[in-house]
């Protein structure tokens, strides 16, 4: 029998055995794949899909899904850089910025989450609306002026600055990562949402509060949408509204990758946050390996289906339904 | 019992309607401390209805509720937990990617230091469940995931998660078992049954179910529900059977004693298997079901009957063996190929499996072989009414609206539409019926295997697992008898007709 402890946290086994098995193989394809600069480079780039991924996976484990990704992280972004040291030489409020920003982040993801749970507008519609609403706030505030650059040289070095040996920015994804597994694992909230992915009419027949749950799990995943937008455009050193771009294709996959089924339930944070790391680890290899540009993005999607495919292999079920 | 104690349960006129149909309908009734309570009644008599009102699903339209000597008026199932009412429902309700603990916790409200503010305290839920399982006398690891477990141990996590009801003061918990047993074998019923005489030492227990068996054994006291109205509330000492039947519908059921026609087998089998083998589940299963014949499958819950069914109907692959479907050998075996080929499967789970909730009768009757109800793609409505009506009034479906959503009818109605969306094929080869009387009450069950000895008697082959082997005698010209995946033995009872039951058990453990 499975052996199916509830306090595992680990994923399972073979996608980290898939995991190591990229690593081996791109560090035989070229030697500076596993160099030290490359490994921090790696981590460098994870960081942003990493704190993305908690806010994602909480979603999914509920059932729900938060496509607003992008649009939040623009309209965060923008907001953070326009209200701290930028070329622009105006509006600079210091650390308040941070709480505008992130505070921004949360709005967005309260009025997903509100109109999800308290009109009945599936999640998928709604997160689509409020990232465009997102992104329509970010190109506000660009205005028609040049795009700012951080003028603040402590906060442009920051997440590249090293802290016993790793980046900044990783550590701050690390922190958010346990502070996710903990939610989780340890809260009534993250068994609630875990309960409510499973069988949302049972829980609440038990009494639970899912609605407020629910609009959480969104304000949650908002919030953790606003600090990647701050910390892309501090990796990048400008704002741009298309700050997120790209990373909705990183951390849905990665969750699925990870076993969080999207129909709510399964999975968890650590689980798609290997999930991450192994979809920017095959980038980068890819990248590394000189396959030619014109076909990378070929080759990712190819790999990227064949990894999803076997994932759901094993409960390929004539009856089972996938949706 | 002792008068000391306010009854724990006393309802006093307690209605409850659903548009025109009165599902309760002025029941009065007073349950004492450490009383097991049989509820029977036919399907849509109401006795769902009236334990979710006890349960604070539904509120009554009128009357009063007391328990444990207090007025009761609840707004949520939460309410009637607190006041000390623990359900396990007619569809389990678990969370079946939870572990055992935590489903048991789910009901269990009590919050201490960090608690308060929302933490998991997995030591104390684990600690709490395995107390909870102890005190029930179940033998389960509160870590074990509940989608992980045996149908009987995830009804001893809900009866586990019944019990953890808070009555206060000195109230007595008052458990509610809404047919717990129709899903069980034998055995497992057992089990029940002694967990059951265990609840009484601190709790009184309603506990529905159609087989009046087990009621006359186990309960105290039984009560008949009819059209809503409580016809019956007898002690179970002295009552016969006959006389429950009289409560419970207008024109008592003559018990059928049907004398089994030995059909001729003819030479060529609608189906046929050789070898049939699925990894770890079963091996080496050949047999053929012949025209005109009825052939059972019975074995223990583990013994592959229902995957083999299965297998033989596309649901589920299988490593090895061959099956023949009027003499030619299937490939690439699948549900769309068998349907194709005239082959119909009842499965055990039909809420689950067998039918769309939100579907009329209808349009569930028209969805796999709509006939003269469907050209090509065009649907006729008219047709489909006309064929969903006669169905209707073949099984008896009540209420007899063919348009009304099949989540609002009671389970064993539910049942019969089910069946009739298979039965509903001018050209029936292979009838498949996975446990076809489950939750069906006596006359509905009479009813069911009379359409399953007239599909018979046009031409179909009927395999059959049967919820017993009572069932497997009067009704099968073969039982086909399985221990651990394998076939263990056959009785051919056109020739051995004093086959014993002892025998059959004996060949199946
Ligand atoms: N939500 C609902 N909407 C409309 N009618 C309902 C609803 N729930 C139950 N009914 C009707 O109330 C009546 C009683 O149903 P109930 O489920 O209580 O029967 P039951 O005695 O439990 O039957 P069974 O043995 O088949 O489970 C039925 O006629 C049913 O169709
Ligand atoms: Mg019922």
């Amino acid at each position: 029998m499975r052996n199916l402890s509830i306090k595992n946290l680990s994923g399972p086994t073979g996608i980290l055995a898939a995991l190591v098995v990229l690593i081996v193989l791109f560090s035989l394809l070229n030697p500076r794949f596993a160099s030290v600069e490359n490994l921090q480079n790696v981590l460098f780039q994870v960081s942003v899909p990493l704190i993305i991924v908690v806010g994602t996976s909480l979603v999914i484990q509920m059932g729900s899904i938060d496509l607003s990704v992008e649009g939040v992280m623009g309209a965060a972004g923008m907001a953070w850089i326009l209200l701290s040291p930028n070329t622009r030489l105006e509006g600079d409020i210091g650390v308040w910025a941070w709480f505008v920003a992130l505070g921004l982040g949360l709005v967005l993801g309260l009025i997903t989450g509100a109109i999800y749970a308290k009109l009945k507008v599936p999640s998928f519609v709604v997160s689509l609306g409020t990232w465009y609403v997102g992104l329509g706030i970010a190109i506000l505030l660009y205005g028609n002026a040049l795009l700012p650059s951080l003028t603040s040289e402590a906060l442009a070095r920051w997440p590249t600055q090293l802290t016993l040996g790793l980046p900044n920015c990783f550590w701050l994804a690390a922190v958010i990562l346990a502070a996710g597994v903990f939610v989780s694992h340890y809260t009534k909230f993250g068994r609630g949402l875990m309960a409510i992915g499973n069988n949302e009419p049972i829980a609440r027949s038990n009494g639970m509060p899912v609605d407020r749950y629910k609009i959480a799990a969104f304000a949650i995943a908002g919030t953790l949408c606003g600090l990647a937008g701050i910390l892309a455009t501090m990796q990048l050193g400008s704002g741009s509204p298309d700050i997120g771009f790209g990373q909705l294709f990183v951390v849905i996959p990665a969750a699925v990758i990870g076993g969080t089924a999207l129909s709510g339930g399964e999975g968890g944070v650590i689980r798609s946050a290997i999930g991450v790391f192994l979809l920017i680890i095959l980038n980068n290899g890819l990248v590394l390996a000189g396959v030619d540009p014109d076909y990378q993005s070929g080759v990712f999607g190819m790999i990227l289906l064949i990894a999803v495919i076997a994932v759901a292999w094993p409960q390929r079920g004539r009856l089972k339904v996938a949706k | 019992m002792t008068q000391a104690y306010p009854p724990v349960l006393k309802l006093t006129r307690i209605s409850r309607s659903f548009g025109k149909v009165k599902a309760v309908n002025n029941v009065s009734l007073q349950i004492d401390r450490g009383e097991v309570i049989g509820l029977t009644g036919e399907n849509g008599a109401g006795k769902s209805t009236l334990l979710k009102i006890l349960a604070g699903i539904e509120r009554p339209d009128e009357g009063t509720m007391e328990i444990n000597g207090k007025v009761a008026n609840f707004r949520s199932p939460n309410d009637a937990f607190k006041a000390g009412v623990g359900v396990v429902h007619q569809e389990q309700s678990l969370f079946t990617n939870l572990s055992v603990a935590e489903n048991i916790e789910q009901q269990n409200q009590s919050r201490m230091g960090l608690e308060r503010f929302g933490f998991q305290n997995w030591k104390r839920i684990n600690a709490d469940a395995a107390a909870v399982l102890k005190k029930i006398g179940v033998n389960l690891d509160p870590k074990a995931r509940v989608g992980d477990l045996s149908f009987v141990d995830r009804q001893m996590v809900e009866i586990a998660r019944a019990v953890c009801v808070e009555p206060g003061g000195d109230g007595t918990p008052l458990i509610i078992l809404d047919e717990p047993t129709a899903v069980l074998e034998q055995a497992e019923v057992e089990v029940l049954e002694r967990e059951i005489l265990k609840l009484k030492k601190f709790a009184s227990v309603i506990f529905v179910s159609h087989r009046l068996d087990e009621v006359l054994r186990i309960c105290d006291r039984v009560l008949v529900m009819r059209h809503g109205v409580l016809t019956s509330d007898r002690s179970t000492e002295g009552v016969t059977k006959d006389e429950l039947f009289k409560a419970m519908v207008d024109d008592a059921p003559t018990v059928s004693t049907h004398a089994r026609s030995s059909r001729p087998i003819e030479l060529k089998p609608a189906i046929e298997v050789q070898g049939l083998t699925m990894k770890g589940k079963f091996r080496d299963i050949s047999f053929a079901a012949y025209p005109g014949r009825i052939t059972a499958l019975v074995g223990t819950n583990g013994s592959g009957r229902g995957r083999i069914m299965r297998a033989l109907f596309g649901a589920e692959e299988f490593d090895g063996g061959t099956i023949e479907v009027a003499g030619k050998p299937v490939h690439n075996w699948s549900i769309r190929k068998a349907v194709a080929a005239g082959l119909a499967y009842v499965p055990a789970e039909r809420k689950v499996e067998g039918m769309i909730g939100g579907y009329s009768g209808t349009r569930n009757i028209a969805l796999v072989h709509p006939g003269e109800a469907a050209r090509g793609q065009i649907l006729r409505p008219g047709k489909m009414a006309e064929t969903a009506q006669s169905w209707f009034d073949r099984l008896d479906v009540n209420p007899n609206n063919i348009k009304q959503p099949l989540d609002q009818f009671s389970g064993g109605n539910q049942q019969k539409v089910v069946l009739a969306k298979w039965l509903n094929s001018s050209d029936l080869k292979v009838l498949m019926l996975d446990h076809p009387l489950r939750g069906l009450d006596v006359g509905v069950s009479q009813a069911v295997n009379a359409e399953i000895r007239k599909a018979c008697d046009h031409g179909t082959a009927v395999i059959l697992i049967p919820d017993t082997i009572e069932e497997a005698l009067e009704m099968a010209d073969e039982i086909i008898v399985l221990r651990d995946g394998q076939l263990s033995a056959r009785h051919d009872l056109s020739v051995a007709s004093d086959l014993a039951i002892k025998e059959i058990v004996a060949e199946m453990v």
